[in-house]
């Protein structure tokens, strides 16, 4: 990756958020943790050291009661086709190059330099500060999913990869064509468990996917937009001031404004 | 040949050239990575096939019907059955982490004797269960001697359990208290019987009257399937979700509109609504019209200073309700218990009013249901918890033994304090828990109960349901993780000690008579299946007659209304926040060890508090301390403070995190009913 300009694929996996239907019940948070093997931690309110691959925020109006309103932002790795954390890897332990868009995390070959961490500007990745440590008999219950990481390396959202492999063998072995995954035939954990199916995750160019229509509504926008990251994560919402929230409206000062689709 | 300078550089330059275009060198770095972080202690994963099996998670209170993954036969995650039509598929918080809570640190691993302040020992499973026949043998036939407390509202095990004390002469049958209880009494007082449904799914107007329909009130999942199904990402919106209660919550946060509305002037709310309503040509043809028409209009009066709100907003609110076509009103209290059942009635009497009563997306009433054991008591004719403890607290009552069922009253009840010291009065106390929890830890016998992975169990009409459900599940997992007994097997076998026998000898045989009881197929239903019967309405009154004995709350200088707020992600009345949701918790709700209490600026100000501010909320003789953060979200002269915390068991996750906030909830007699309430409690609130 050189940094200049979104690189393509020929799929796109991406998530459309209906923020209009997230009540922030934290169920994404919980599977996200037992998917991808994050071990408790004992102080679980020191957001500095706590590992969130999927961290849903409170977002307000501002307005003072009673015509206060809150919205909740679920915020996964956005899959950026033009990822700052890239370029600034030494080592390419992070990278965008396979088929899908997925940005890739590659734990024994980071060196927690964390200069991914600062060029990210959606805090979506996280660094090990400690050892996993689970409970006593509680690595019985571990994911087959997601190898353990250890101290000293970067981690972060990566749409469940090992969901995406299952899916295409599956698409194999049933005589399928693993570049065409059906919709819904391979889902995050987040999207999979969300009790009121706020996330719905697809490919963004196949026009089969109900994200390839869903991305382009006047209702989708992506969060700093104006920064030409051009993330894979849409999020959904007719609320007006969530939209402004999300920085979209930057460039003309109207929301829904500089959609850039691929 | 001697080597020169010239030769001698060639060879290092060469050397150099050659070492990199072998792949030693890059190899050597690669494996270096990968063993410098290869050691013994991080964690390996665990091999095998992967499978899905269908099972019945109440680790929530509704149950969610869910599919656990298993690895080499380990359950490693939950995901949700689409098949079964209550969940469709949906998982809540807590079941989603639910084989991690298989291994949590809090589970009691063995049965456990107490021999001394806080200090047990490990016994025995047949030692165990012959102190509990012993303990009971004296007590047998003596009513009034044995009690029990069930934390489970849908379970067979609470049939087990009220005939095995009948048939030892006992009435003393105890549930938690929960919305189920309280509105059960509510739809007595409105002439009718049976569990009150709400045909959420049918609706098109829902206006949720303190009740968190979709986050931690009656069948969550269930409920926010509905929601959701009537607002498709990208389609249009069929149908319009009104919240009125103490606090901007989960449920309020996707609603089209909230209202503010104090935990202290529930009733006032619904009644004033039920005035515009009338104003607006509602009518009923209900013997009390003229009563209730009455006291709507006194309510009205006394709305904009008993809520804060103006009086347009319950205009425009009627206005909806009058052109929505199936209109339902969901009752219940902000935090899921406590609500007298007269903010019941004041609420479900809008389903009266408006002709929603056995309606298509309207309210329903549920009977007991089949019952698999002909002894045990009627499910509406339970008893509360507080109540009961109360009189063991003033010698009303003296119960020799206490069997306590997947609940934890010493913790969960209001005024805590008192209710875990009133249990000191009662000398055999027995927990069935899964859990080290608060009540067990006070019990002189700890039986290990399995996990509901691990378990055969039920759930009937898990509150909230429109129509008659049935669910039932059985063990995942071949064996137990830790050392544990089915509460009801240990049950059944100490009653077949005691010379009574329930006709059954486990538990999977009760719960295969209710089943066919009901009509049910066992066998769909564990496999992941549901059984559902009709929605039925009934006749109702306004309840004006038991509305109109309704006393308003005062509130006094420098005291707020407090409302508690649940959060389903944070835990239940039986169950602490487990490790795998700890990470859900934000640092504006539980900061280190300190819990937050929110109020709006305008509260503040009036208060003289500040954000970061540490303050104390006193009443009932109790205090909780907390940090201040100003929230708009809470409705004018109210504290809202989260349910759950300020554990004194559990586990290093949640021991000492935060305060218990059921400390200060002051218990009152309801007037009329007689029902101890504690959803409007006051506090003062100073700062430290």
């Amino acid at each position: 990756m050189s940094g200049h300009g979104a690189k393509e694929f020929n799929i796109k996996w991406g998530m459309v958020i209906d923020l209009d239907k997230c009540t922030g019940c934290g169920a994404c948070m919980t599977a996200c943790q037992v998917e991808n093997n994050i071990a408790p931690v004992l102080d679980a309110s020191n957001k500095l050291r706590t590992l969130s691959w999927i961290l849903v925020y409170e977002l307000s109006n501002k307005k003072a009661a009673p015509d206060a309103e809150i919205a909740y932002l679920p915020r996964p790795c956005m899959q950026c086709g033009n990822p700052a954390c890239v370029p600034v890897c030494p080592v390419v332990a992070t990278d965008k190059n396979e088929e899908g868009g997925i940005v890739s995390q590659i734990y024994p070959r980071c060196i927690g330099c964390r200069y991914c961490m600062a060029a990210c500007p959606y805090h979506a990745r996280y660094f090990n500060w400690e050892d996993p440590v689970f409970p006593k008999g509680m690595e019985k219950a571990l994911s087959p999913n997601t190898s353990a990481r250890p101290r000293g390396v970067v981690e972060k959202c990566n749409f469940c990869h090992t969901r995406l492999m299952k899916a295409k063998d599956k698409a194999r072995q049933e005589g399928g064509n693993p570049e065409a995954l059906a919709d819904g035939a391979y889902m995050p954990a987040c999207a999979d468990v969300c009790p009121t199916g706020a996330i719905t995750f697809g490919d963004l160019k196949n026009p089969e996917h109900k994200v390839h229509e869903l991305a382009k509504s006047e209702h989708a926008f992506r969060l700093l937009e104006k920064l030409g990251l051009a993330p894979q994560v849409y999020y959904y919402t007719r609320r007006e001031w969530v939209r402004k929230l999300g920085d979209n409206y930057a460039a003309t000062g109207k929301a829904g404004a500089e959609k850039k689709h691929s | 040949m001697g080597l020169d300078r010239r030769g001698f550089v060639k060879i290092v330059v060469g050397g150099v050239a050659g070492t990199l275009f072998t792949p030693v060198i890059w190899q050597s770095l690669d494996d270096v990575s990968i063993w410098s972080q290869n050691w013994g202690w991080i964690p390996s994963l665990n091999k095998g096939e992967v499978k899905a099996k269908a099972a019945l998670s109440k680790l929530c209170p509704a149950g969610c019907a869910v599919k656990v993954n298993t690895v080499g036969g380990l359950p490693f995650a939950v995901t949700g059955n689409a098949a079964n039509p209550m969940s469709k598929g949906g998982v809540c918080p807590l079941c989603a982490g639910g084989a991690q809570l298989m291994y949590s640190p809090a589970r009691v691993k063995a049965p456990m004797k107490k021999v001394g302040e806080g200090k047990y020992e490990e016994i025995k499973w047949e030692d165990a269960e012959a102190l509990l026949v012993e303990k009971l043998t004296p007590l047998k036939g003596q009513d009034g001697k044995i009690a029990a407390i069930s934390g489970d509202e849908t379970g067979t095990a609470n049939e087990v359990l009220s005939a095995m004390l009948a048939g030892l002469g006992n009435t003393g049958f105890y549930v938690m208290p929960g919305e189920m209880f309280t509105a059960t009494k509510g739809v007595k007082l409105m002439g009718g019987s049976g569990q009150p449904g709400f045909d959420i799914e049918g609706a098109d107007l829902v206006l949720m009257i303190g009740a968190d329909a979709l986050d931690s009130w009656g069948t969550t999942v269930a409920n926010q399937k509905a929601f959701a199904a009537t607002r498709p990402t990208g389609g249009a919106v069929s149908a319009q979700y009104i919240y009125a209660g103490p606090v901007l919550n989960n449920t309020a946060s996707v609603c089209d509109k909230w209202l503010a509305v104090p935990p202290t002037a529930t009733a006032t709310f619904s009644l004033a609504l039920a005035n515009a309503l009338i104003e607006a040509g509602a009518v009923s043809s209900a013997a009390d019209f003229g009563d209730y028409k009455a006291l709507a209009a006194k309510a009205a009066a006394a709305f904009e200073a008993a809520t804060g709100l103006k009086a347009d907003a319950l205009k425009e609110l009627a206005a909806k309700i009058k052109a929505a076509k199936a209109p339902l009103v969901v009752a219940g209290a902000s935090f899921g218990q406590g609500a007298g059942a007269l903010d019941f009635v004041a609420a479900a009497s809008l389903n009266v009013l408006l002709g929603r009563v056995g309606q298509q997306g309207g309210m329903t009433l549920l009977g007991n249901g089949a019952k698999a054991i002909a002894s045990a008591a009627d499910r509406d004719a339970a008893k509360d918890a507080a109540s009961f403890l109360a009189s063991v607290a003033t010698g009303k009552a003296t119960p020799g033994a206490l069997l306590i069922y997947e609940a934890n009253p010493a913790f969960a009840l209001p005024q805590a304090t008192e209710m875990a010291k009133a249990m000191g009065n009662i000398a055999f106390k027995v927990s069935f828990s899964t859990y080290m929890d608060e009540t067990a830890a006070l019990a002189d016998l700890i039986l290990p109960a399995p996990h509901p992975f691990e378990r055969h169990d039920d759930a009937l009409n898990p509150y909230g349901v429109a129509k008659a459900t049935y669910l039932a599940g059985k063990p995942v997992v071949a064996k137990p993780v830790h050392d544990c007994k089915d509460p009801v097997d240990v049950l059944l076998a100490a009653a077949s000690k005691l010379g009574l026998s329930l006709g059954f000898d486990t538990y999977a045989d009760v719960i295969k008579a209710k089943a066919s009881a009901l009509g049910a197929d066992y066998s769909a239903l564990t496999a992941g299946g549901a059984w559902t019967g009709e929605a039925k309405g009934g006749p109702l009154t306004l309840g004006a007659a038991a509305l109109a004995k309704a006393a308003p709350v005062a509130l006094a200088d420098k005291t707020v209304a407090l409302a508690p707020v649940t959060r389903l992600a944070y835990g239940t009345a039986s169950l602490a926040t487990p490790p795998a949701n700890t990470l859900t918790v934000r640092n504006t709700e539980l900061l280190g060890k300190d819990l937050f209490v929110q109020m709006n600026a305008a509260t503040a100000k009036k208060l003289g508090v500040a954000e970061g501010n540490k303050v104390k909320l006193s009443a009932a003789g109790s205090e909780l301390k907390a940090l201040v953060h100003v929230n708009e979200g809470v409705a004018a002269d109210t504290a809202a403070v989260l349910l759950g915390f300020g554990r004194s068991a559990w586990d290093e996750y949640t021991k000492g995190k935060g305060d218990n906030v059921y400390k200060i909830l002051t218990v009152s007699d309801e007037a009329g009913t007689g029902l101890k309430v504690w959803a409007g409690s006051t506090v003062t609130v100073a700062k430290v």
